[in-house]
């Protein structure tokens, strides 16, 4: 698992504990506005960044090595 | 802690503060992606074509989130990634600050201005010319947008308060704001038109430009700014019809917000976009007759 994936697991794991815990507990309102602007775009990247497909194994070179055609 | 608030598009007058924001996010995003697929429905049928399917946006949302994504060699990470996140942030407390608290107007103004600070930074993140000229462009249709929010304070002048809670309470009781101050109302029209898809203000999505600050967002990154976007349109939809038209059923705002969307949709289908001086230089010119005119008329009336 690359780097992408693990920060994107732990963010994810982060973002629904929190928002489980303004959902229970529900903590005073500028905490849990805190929670709901910070956490729920960093949920649903998070979540985003796993469910996207990857490259297979034998593919991931030509990614890397796909000639810059630009600017 | 029971949250009281005012009687939301959804009724939900008791409930968990957290529920209640996230009832509201996704019906932002439901409903703002279904309005931006019936804009671009709208357009297609002015233009003889057929057009997508309403649920198109809603359903490319959904689907570049499982596109596979690989980030260019030119993008500066993790800033690249971050700014989206940002896009997303500021719509969802612009949801808190309408829908869920009716909150104050002032930081509805505020978001605006880190609006275009977004769209300035995901376009300089980027790497890609096109990104770079939409950000340059980004500053330049801020000087001619950020004007039109001097409505503000012509409803400050007439209500007495900046706060949309009471902005609705006033209406209430005086009728809507539409009514005494139609061309504030006008003003802020001009702004939900030069945030539409297509718009002739657009300056930033133009096509000359591929998509602007998006051309190098693409795949997840593209799908999570979309999600935004949806939830930004909701969002002036329903800021405009709660400071204008006043206390609204949810037919009511239905209705407000389908009718607005084909408005500006038929608009932006017949309009070519202007180029960045005469966008930058109309909507200047529109938000200092509106402001100008209002006051004239608070003053004789």
């Amino acid at each position: 698992m690359n780097k992408l994936m693990v920060t994107s697991y732990s963010l994810l794991i982060i973002s629904i504990i929190l928002i489980l815990y303004a959902l229970i507990f529900s903590p005073t309102d500028w905490i849990v506005y805190g929670i709901a602007i910070v956490f729920i775009p960093i949920f649903i990247l998070s979540l985003g960044l796993i469910t996207m497909a990857k490259a297979k194994k034998e593919e991931e070179e030509e990614r890397k090595e796909e000639p810059f055609i630009g600017y | 802690m029971i949250n009281i608030s005012y009687n939301s598009f959804l009724v939900i007058d008791t409930m968990n503060l957290m529920a209640n924001v996230l009832i509201n996010v996704v019906i932002a995003f439901l409903l703002g992606s279904l309005l931006l697929g019936l804009h671009r429905k709208i357009m297609a049928r002015i233009q003889l074509r057929p057009g997508p399917p309403v649920i198109q946006h809603l359903l490319h949302s959904l689907k570049f989130f499982f596109k596979e994504t690989s980030f260019p060699k030119t993008a500066s990470m993790p800033f690249y990634v971050s700014i989206t996140c940002l896009y997303c942030a500021i719509w969802i407390l612009a949801v808190i600050i309408g829908p869920v608290t009716y909150g104050t107007l002032l930081i509805i103004f505020a978001i605006y201005a880190v609006y275009k600070i977004v769209e300035h930074n995901a376009g300089s993140s980027s790497g890609s010319p096109y990104g770079k000229l939409s950000c340059v462009r980004a500053v330049f249709s801020a000087a001619a947008e950020i004007p039109l929010f001097a409505v503000l304070a012509i409803i400050f002048l007439q209500t007495g308060t900046i706060n949309i809670g009471d902005i609705v309470t006033y209406q209430a009781v005086h009728g809507p704001l539409i009514f005494s101050i139609p061309l504030a109302a006008l003003v802020f029209f001009i702004l939900i038109l030069s945030k539409s898809p297509y718009s002739p203000f657009s300056i930033t999505k133009g096509k000359d430009i591929i998509s602007g600050f998006e051309t190098e967002h693409f795949g997840v990154l593209r799908g999570y700014m979309m999600l935004s976007e949806s939830i930004a349109w909701y969002v002036l939809l329903w800021v405009f019809l709660t400071v204008f038209f006043g206390p609204l059923s949810i037919n009511g705002y239905l209705i407000g917000m389908v009718s607005i969307t084909a408005i500006t949709a038929l608009i932006n289908a017949t309009t070519p976009i202007l180029n960045p001086n005469h966008s930058v230089m109309s909507q200047i010119t529109l938000a200092i007759v509106g402001i100008g005119g209002s006051l004239l008329l608070m003053f004789i009336v």
